[in-house]
């Protein structure tokens, strides 16, 4: 049997081993977000839609499976899903004015032989779908982040809901920060591990680091990693304050009843 | 030097003692890749006029409709003997720009002089000059972390500083003497970036070397699975042409790649068990085995989820542009797929069984970290 069905059963034993149901359901969404990025890939095929407003449309859907399927729709979910949107939305202006002042899209010289043979002529625009593979790339930890922060700081208003809004704030925070140094870390070991094959290719070829920098594969590589982290960071900050005004104004309204 | 450092933090010029700092090398690090044109033995030329002298509509034999652009531009040149010179070069690109790019005045590009005509030279373009933007970039990436994230930002950073420059020197070592294996490379590597990433994050304590140790074990488990489950299939469907622009043994390389790759979320799940479980006990040095085990196995049932699903993001996403030039190339998607996809899903499913065997591993490990510690007090 193939390679990927054997690891697609060993996940799921141990997850359901580990996990039980909900072990179950984290390994079926797995496979809705796979679903949904493939067909967020069919959808960009066509070259009169804008890719920016597809990942946009994927990016809340994922949202939808991972934070109302896999827990509920109440206010937290609901909080961290806005946040994660806000956080995108940002995001995606940033990296496209990056990218397309780095001249990053498309293939890099690397993937020469890969493409040889295939028209490249095919209407799209990489720019735009550099930048969506981006914001795919990194929309799990955002969400990640948001949902911590929502759920965390729920908790602390329960237990002292005398807090100001600056103090909401200010405890959403310290929450973020903490997962800040491991969800990077996930992502940076992730990238790391997936170009190490590219890093050996520039070490066997004696590429001076003035050539690595400027090349289109690393800075694409290196923008992509820098990116990631500063949407895990600029989701913090937006969280924080999302959740801390909503349950400040809430706090309002049953005092004013 | 330890009191010196004490007592700065105690203060408030402390503050601006670091940010002067940062000052001082932002501005002096944007001001010297702005002027490094000397430093480059390539020719850089920054373009001063361009013109789009010719502009078709074209349709290749997929029916895909492209337009394709021949532009001229003039560029003067900023280093080497040729300085001050002008360089004509011609520039062909399409509006989808999949292995090519339209330049504005302004752009620096390496350029190659092939021939000279009358006082300008002609030459044809090499690279763009994009030093300077990937510095910007990082500069913002800095600021942002260390804004929001204060110290845990510098934290961040400094591992992961860290962490490239030990990759970095570790392939070098790799690269230089044919004769050491990369496992054996990565496998100090992995040593090195748990332990130095672990200690910054959490400091030296108890709950760090639990973290440490779960770490390790889980991966060396996961490690002997995937490769065993690799060795008893013999690799089928496994398709490595995407690493195909390597010389050396893809395998090796893919499953050392594999290994760092699921690292980070393996050692996100470990310190996180570690933490709350010794928070726990922190709470309630009374507290029975049997509900340390229960809460262990709560809390890693919320982390699984989560953070299996980063790493399948992370890792299918970056497949997406090559997927979609093939599918325009009227490629089956089955082979589409397979071609491109599979070592990204080897990939994401490896670091999901790492992920979730570090949950029983890392509930264990730290069950007898605080056992022993109980034992001692």
């Amino acid at each position: 049997m193939n390679v990927l069905v054997w690891l697609a059963i060993i996940l799921l034993v141990l997850m359901v081993w580990v996990g039980g149901k909900s072990g179950v359901r984290s390994f079926f969404s797995l496979f809705f977000n796979f679903g949904v990025v493939f067909f967020t890939m069919f959808f960009m095929l066509d070259p009169n839609t804008n890719p920016i407003v597809i990942t946009f449309i994927a990016s809340s859907v994922i949202g939808c499976i991972s934070l109302f399927y896999i827990n509920e729709v109440n206010s937290k979910t609901v909080l961290a899903f806005i946040s994660t949107m806000i956080t995108i939305s940002i995001l995606l202006f940033f990296i496209v004015f990056v990218s397309q002042k780095l001249m990053i899209q498309g293939f890099g010289e690397e993937g020469e032989e890969a493409i040889a043979g295939l028209s490249l002529y095919i209407g799209v625009d990489f720019v735009k779908i550099g930048a969506s593979v981006i914001i795919m790339s990194t929309i799990g930890a955002i969400m990640d982040v948001a949902i911590s922060i929502a759920s965390t700081m729920h908790e602390v208003f329960k237990h002292t809901p005398t807090l100001s809004k600056r103090e909401l704030f200010k405890s959403g925070v310290s929450i973020g920060r903490d997962i800040l140094g491991t969800d990077t870390n996930t992502l940076f070991f992730a990238f790391f591990g997936g170009y190490l094959a590219l890093l050996i290719w520039f070490k066997d070829l004696h590429y001076s680091i003035g050539d690595i920098i400027n090349s289109k594969i690393f800075s694409s590589e290196m923008i992509l990693i820098l990116c990631a982290g500063l949407g895990i960071a600029l989701v913090i900050p937006i969280a924080s304050w999302m959740n801390a005004y909503y349950l400040v104004r809430t706090r309002e309204k049953i005092e004013k009843m | 030097m330890n009191r010196i450092t004490h007592a700065l933090k105690n203060t408030a010029a402390s503050k601006w003692v670091v940010y002067s700092i940062l000052a001082v090398c932002f501005v002096s690090s944007i001001l010297l890749v702005n002027n490094n044109h000397s430093f480059y033995d390539r020719t850089i030329a920054q373009v001063t006029k361009n013109e789009v002298v010719e502009t078709t509509d074209v349709t290749d034999m997929h029916g895909n409709k492209d337009t394709l652009f021949i532009q001229k531009l003039e560029t003067n040149v900023k280093n080497g003997k040729e300085k001050g010179k002008t360089i004509l070069l011609n520039n062909e690109y399409s509006s989808s720009g999949a292995y090519d790019q339209q330049y504005d005045v302004g752009n620096e590009l390496f350029v190659s002089i092939d021939s000279t005509m009358g006082n300008d030279l002609v030459g044809s373009i090499t690279d763009v000059k994009r030093d300077k933007y990937v510095l910007i970039v990082a500069w913002i990436f800095v600021f942002v972390l260390l804004i929001v994230g204060h110290k845990q930002g510098l934290l961040a950073i400094v591992s992961f500083a860290i962490n490239v420059m030990i990759l970095s020197l570790a392939l070098d070592i790799y690269v230089k003497y044919y004769d050491v294996s990369l496992l054996v490379v990565c496998g100090i590597c992995i040593l090195l970036f748990t332990a130095i990433s672990l200690l910054l994050v959490s400091g030296r304590s108890e709950k760090t070397y639990a973290a440490i140790a779960a770490t390790l074990i889980a991966t060396v488990v996961s490690l002997s699975i995937v490769s065993f489950v690799i060795w008893i299939t013999s690799g089928d469907g496994l398709r490595y042409e995407e690493m195909q622009f390597l010389t050396r043994p893809y395998h090796t390389i893919f499953m050392a790649g594999l290994f760092i790759g699921s690292l980070g979320a393996i050692m996100d799940v470990a310190i996180t068990m570690s933490s709350s479980l010794f928070a726990l006990y922190e709470r309630d040095r009374t507290i029975s085995v049997k509900a340390l085990r229960k809460s262990g196995i709560d809390i890693g049932k919320d982390v699984m989820g989560t953070i299996t699903s980063i790493l399948f993001f992370a890792y299918i996403s970056g497949s997406i542009p090559m997927l979609i030039l093939y599918l325009k190339n009227a490629s089956p998607v089955g082979f589409a797929l397979s071609m491109n996809l599979s070592l990204e899903l080897a990939r994401a499913l490896a670091g999901g069984i790492g992920i979730v065997l570090t949950i029983p591993i890392g509930l264990y490990i730290t069950i007898f970290f605080i056992e022993r510690k109980r034992a001692r007090v």
